[in-house]
């Protein structure tokens, strides 16, 4: 960590045994004024980070007041949403590249069959689906897992509340919205908060699945610092290191906004 | 509620459900079938099933050596981690043991759990390479061990606070020194939190491909998250060997899911605060 934010005032040649020369904010400076990429990738994990929990958050929420309402077989549904999320991402990611293929992809092979045969396309192959494309798959990969956080906190809301509200069909789901919602807020802005830190840094999907292309598409702020520091033939740690410390720097801020406004009274707490 | 309604809320259950489980069927289909088979057809049922290409992965397209390195690093990194979080939890959570800066250390401790791996990434890349552990499993060990130290402090700190002081005080009357009172006494006890805590770590570490991904270079230490990323640009055509591939990747962590599914939801939930 110290070792990082020294040499973000530095550079560093791998290639001259990892020499080190002074060069003040000037990595700082590069990056916040002329470096269009870093911007696209910031650009990216933002959206990431901002749409992902939107997305997440209520589709889990839904999942689980179903899964309450005693759905029969209520425990095998929980079981197979949640396996996603023990896969590895180079896993995931493989079988999401052929779920995206143009051809045989279960994708497109869903939306000829539905008729929307016109829709079908190369998912990953055009920088304005691409990203969308990737949040779709970390919402496969995390909804069942939010989903059974959220359960755990819906079966500790005194089951009065919510026989009350779920019993009274068409009104109830005003009172769900009204009762339950607010009541489960706490766990929901950590959930909240966790998926926006979690997609803030990904790396490991658009690794492998497009190595942020195409055109900076999918590029990310995680995955442009590895570039930086290993694969473009700049053999400097220092610039790298300052673009990890200008993120961190804004993860850790925006969350504890995030806290800030989100929580208000309650604290974070596991 | 009534028995109709209920039967309604099957649809979107099922539908998601169908979305959850499809790819990963799918992939689990063409695991069992050549990969001309799956040009013919791609969604054709494994019949007949082809068993015999896990054997030709795992001993023709090197998945051993990968099982084998990720078995390695997951197994040592979850026992160092373990032991040493266990005593370290132990240490701090038990008010009786005073030693200097122990309030501004879990501090420290707490932070560090935030820290995204990216910023230590670098420095860890420095390291590693100063102390010639670069490209070898015991530099990886090394590195999940520290990562994934502090969560595991905190998590363990947690539950040996909360064990009665009486049951300690007891021990020593019967002639425990604190090296006894905690492997005869408190390790016993928090075997529960230590478990969620193993199996938090454990899914983290045969999973993990940040770190793997930069420190390992060479093909014969490769982990499976690695392997299997290298694969996928080398024999991107041999869709049915992937698949296999994926499914010996996934199987073991998958079966013990299935025997023990309520642990791993509370390990990984556990976890959720690293998320």
């Amino acid at each position: 960590m110290l070792v990082t934010f020294y040499n973000s005032v530095h550079t560093l040649r791998m290639d001259l045994g990892m020499v080190t020369e002074y060069v003040g904010l000037q990595h700082f400076r590069e990056i916040l004024t002329s470096d269009d990429v870093f911007w696209k990738a910031a650009r990216n994990s933002l959206v990431w980070g901002v749409v992902a929990p939107l997305v997440d958050l209520p589709l889990a929420l839904t999942l689980a007041l179903l899964l309450h309402a005693r759905v029969p077989l209520a425990r095998v549904f929980r079981t197979v949403w949640f396996t996603p999320v023990l896969m590895s991402y180079p896993v995931v990611g493989v079988i999401w590249l052929w779920v995206y293929n143009y051809d045989w992809g279960l994708a497109n092979l869903a939306l000829r069959a539905l008729g929307l045969g016109d829709y079908a396309q190369a998912w990953l192959a055009s920088p304005a689906t691409a990203l969308p494309a990737l949040i779709l798959v970390t919402t496969w990969m995390f909804a069942g897992f939010n989903m059974v956080v959220l359960l755990a906190a819906l079966a500790a809301i005194p089951a009065e509340y919510l026989e009350a509200a779920v019993v009274d069909g068409a009104a109830g789901w005003r009172r769900v919205l009204h009762i339950v919602i607010p009541l489960l807020r706490p766990t929901l802005v950590n959930l909240a908060i966790l998926d926006f830190i979690g997609k803030m840094k990904q790396f490991a999907l658009v690794w492998v699945m497009t190595r942020g292309g195409p055109m900076w598409g999918t590029e990310t702020v995680a995955t442009y610092v590895v570039k930086r520091a290993f694969e473009w033939k700049t053999l400097d740690l220092g610039y790298p290191s300052a673009i990890a410390v200008i993120w961190f720097s804004i993860i850790f801020g925006l969350s504890v906004g995030l806290m800030r406004t989100l929580q208000r009274r309650e604290v974070l707490e596991f | 509620m009534r028995r109709p309604l209920r039967r309604l809320l099957l649809v979107p259950v099922l539908l998601y459900t169908a979305f959850s489980a499809g790819p990963y069927v799918w992939t689990a289909m063409m695991s069992l079938r050549t990969t001309d088979e799956i040009y013919r057809s791609h969604y054709g049922l494994p019949i007949p099933a082809h068993w015999d290409k896990y054997a030709r992965a795992w001993n023709e397209f090197g998945y051993a050596t990968y099982f084998r390195n990720s078995t390695i690093v997951s197994v040592t990194s979850v026992v160092l981690v373990t032991l040493l979080g266990a005593m370290a939890g132990f240490a701090f959570g038990r008010r009786r043991y005073h030693f200097p800066l122990r309030e501004p250390l879990f501090l420290l401790i707490f932070l560090s759990v935030m820290f995204p791996p990216q910023i230590m990434l670098l420095a860890l890349f420095q390291i590693l390479i100063q102390y010639r552990l670069f490209n070898s499993l015991t530099g990886l060990v090394l590195v999940y061990t520290v990562t994934e130290l502090p969560l595991t402090i905190y998590l363990l700190r947690a539950f040996f606070a909360q064990i009665p002081t009486e049951l300690e005080e007891a021990a020593r009357i019967d002639g425990c020194n604190d090296w006894t009172i905690f492997w005869r006494v408190m390790f016993p006890m928090a075997l529960p939190a230590v478990a969620t805590t193993v199996i938090l770590n454990f899914i983290y570490f045969w999973n993990e491909f940040l770190y793997a991904v930069v420190f390992i270079t060479q093909q014969k230490i490769r982990t499976l998250p690695l392997a299997i990323q290298f694969l996928v640009s080398d024999q991107y055509q041999d869709v049915g060997m992937l698949a296999t591939g994926l499914m010996i990747a996934t199987l073991p962590v998958l079966v013990l899911y299935l025997f023990l599914s309520e642990w791993f939801v509370k390990g990984m939930t556990a976890g959720a605060i690293k998320g």
